[in-house]
């Protein structure tokens, strides 16, 4: 079966201003990527918006509201120093959230086997009432409780490889048992999160890893943590947040992910999705600032998501 | 050949040197290191009591990652005062102190200079250059040749 590709141009319009490292820069080079030969078989679809019902299953209306009344007629609003707003950032969030959304609607109603989602600005530093680390609107949240609320399902898994931890995520998800957060981030750095004591309700996982951690690091707790943690849970579905801040080039961290590692881990993924979700992913981008280390990490792991295995069986 | 042993931080330390006060901005601080060739520059109150130390050590820490930002603000940071990334309460020297023990204390901490303070006022700075020169001062005159080349 296909996998699709969910993007939509206005998540290149969203401006950060000159210089910023999430940049539309990303996006233009990772859409370049998977135009390429050994791409041909993605299916490419536009992303919807979001609706208020989906984005209010995670962010309170009036949070929602103040994101958009903050969206300028021109230049940019910062909302921190870190997260700036363009004219065209609240259509851009509408399309990422709802790009979300509507791959996971298309993978639980089995027309494509997994889907990744091209979109910016990235989500999972944004909590349910705060913009920050770029993030206006928790795009993994909003689609895990999609799933929940629409499809009926009792337990999604969110896998986040970015190098930072995803708080917001977290924030979202620590009080409800029907989610697992598992985050595998470099410790000490932004947003300061993630601790191994911050377990939620036992549904939350976080496993920080030191600067200079790379391959092997990965393989031991995806093996000792991850791989168990998510067997036990027995996912009806996994969501996975993208980011590629992990790379051994990437600026903004010191961790050294290849792009091999994100093809082996985005396969383990896949193995344990076909054992107990038939094979239901949905990936979602989040960071990722060096540009080419980040078109060949996300074409790596794009074509893990197309060479998934078969189904196993259909639970 | 013992000629070091008599040295004393004063003979070798540079005297009066250019200090910051705690309000200058990281951009001045980053313009003297450019222009000299300091590691760190100290910093002084109106009267020269010295309140820190400001290395290129401090200033690279400055801007690096940490948890308060995702990118670091680099113009942002530039504009912070010295008294924000300095280090306080250095270690400094006696101008008295034997340089044989100011050697010892470099190499022990592996710094690059010491400030040099006599009743709380900075006076000097001595750093691992004027140490080199002094050891070559003591030396020079008293070195006995293993072999004399023969003049071609
Ligand atoms: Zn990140």
């Amino acid at each position: 079966m296909t996998t699709l590709l969910y993007t939509h141009p206005a998540c290149l319009e969203h401006d950060t201003g000159f210089g910023h490292p999430e940049s539309p820069a990303r996006l233009t080079a990772i859409l370049n990527a998977l135009r390429a030969a050994p791409f041909a078989a993605l299916e490419w679809r536009d992303a919807p918006q979001a609706t208020a019902e989906q984005l209010t299953r995670i962010h309170p209306p009036a949070y929602v509201e103040r994101i958009f009344a903050r969206v300028p007629r021109q230049g940019h609003f910062a909302l921190d120093g870190d997260t700036i707003l363009s004219p065209q950032s609240g259509e851009a969030a509408l399309r990422a959230a709802g790009a979300v959304c509507a791959a996971v609607d298309t993978v639980l109603r089995r027309e494509a086997s997994n889907a990744f989602c091209a979109i910016r600005p990235p989500g999972h530093h944004a909590e349910p009432n705060q913009a920050m680390g770029f993030c206006l609107f928790g795009n993994a949240a909003i689609g895990a409780a999609h799933a929940r609320a629409v499809h009926g399902l009792k337990r999604v898994a969110i896998i986040d490889f970015d190098v930072h931890h995803g708080n917001g995520t977290q924030a979202a998800v620590e009080r409800d048992p029907g989610y697992l957060y598992i985050s595998t981030h470099q410790a000490y750095i932004y947003p300061g999160t993630g601790h191994r004591g911050e377990r939620g309700i036992g549904n939350i996982i976080n496993i920080p890893l030191l600067a200079g951690s790379g391959s092997t690091d990965l393989r031991h707790v995806w093996r000792h943590e991850i791989e168990p943690a998510l067997r036990e849970f027995k996912p009806q579905l996994i969501l996975i947040s993208a980011g590629f801040d992990a790379h051994h080039m990437d600026p903004l961290a010191e961790l050294n992910f290849s792009e091999d590692d994100y093809a082996w881990l985005t396969r383990r993924i896949l193995e344990v999705a076909a054992d107990h979700c038939a094979g239901q992913v949905v990936s979602i981008l989040e960071g990722g600032y060096n540009l080419s280390a980040l078109a060949a990490s996300v074409a790596a792991h794009v074509k893990a998501l197309m060479e998934a295995p078969a189904r196993d069986h259909i639970p | 050949m013992y000629e070091f042993l008599k040295y004393e931080v004063r003979d070798a330390m540079t005297a009066d040197p250019i200090a910051i006060g705690p309000n200058a901005r990281l951009r001045e601080v980053e313009e003297i290191f450019e222009n000299h060739d300091f590691n760190g520059v100290p910093v002084v109150d109106d009267q020269r009591h010295l309140l820190g130390i400001l290395t290129k050590f401090d200033l690279l820490k400055a801007f690096s990652l940490d948890a308060h930002a995702l990118a670091p603000h680099y113009d942002t940071i530039m504009e912070q005062p010295a008294e924000a990334v300095m280090t306080r309460d250095p270690v400094s020297v006696e101008p008295r102190l034997p340089l044989s023990r100011l050697l010892q204390k470099l190499v022990e901490m592996r710094t690059k200079s010491l400030p040099v303070v006599e009743n709380g006022l900075l006076i000097g700075i001595v750093a691992r250059q004027d140490v080199l020169k002094a050891l070559r001062r003591a030396t020079i005159q008293h070195e006995i040749p293993l072999h004399q080349d023969s003049p071609s």
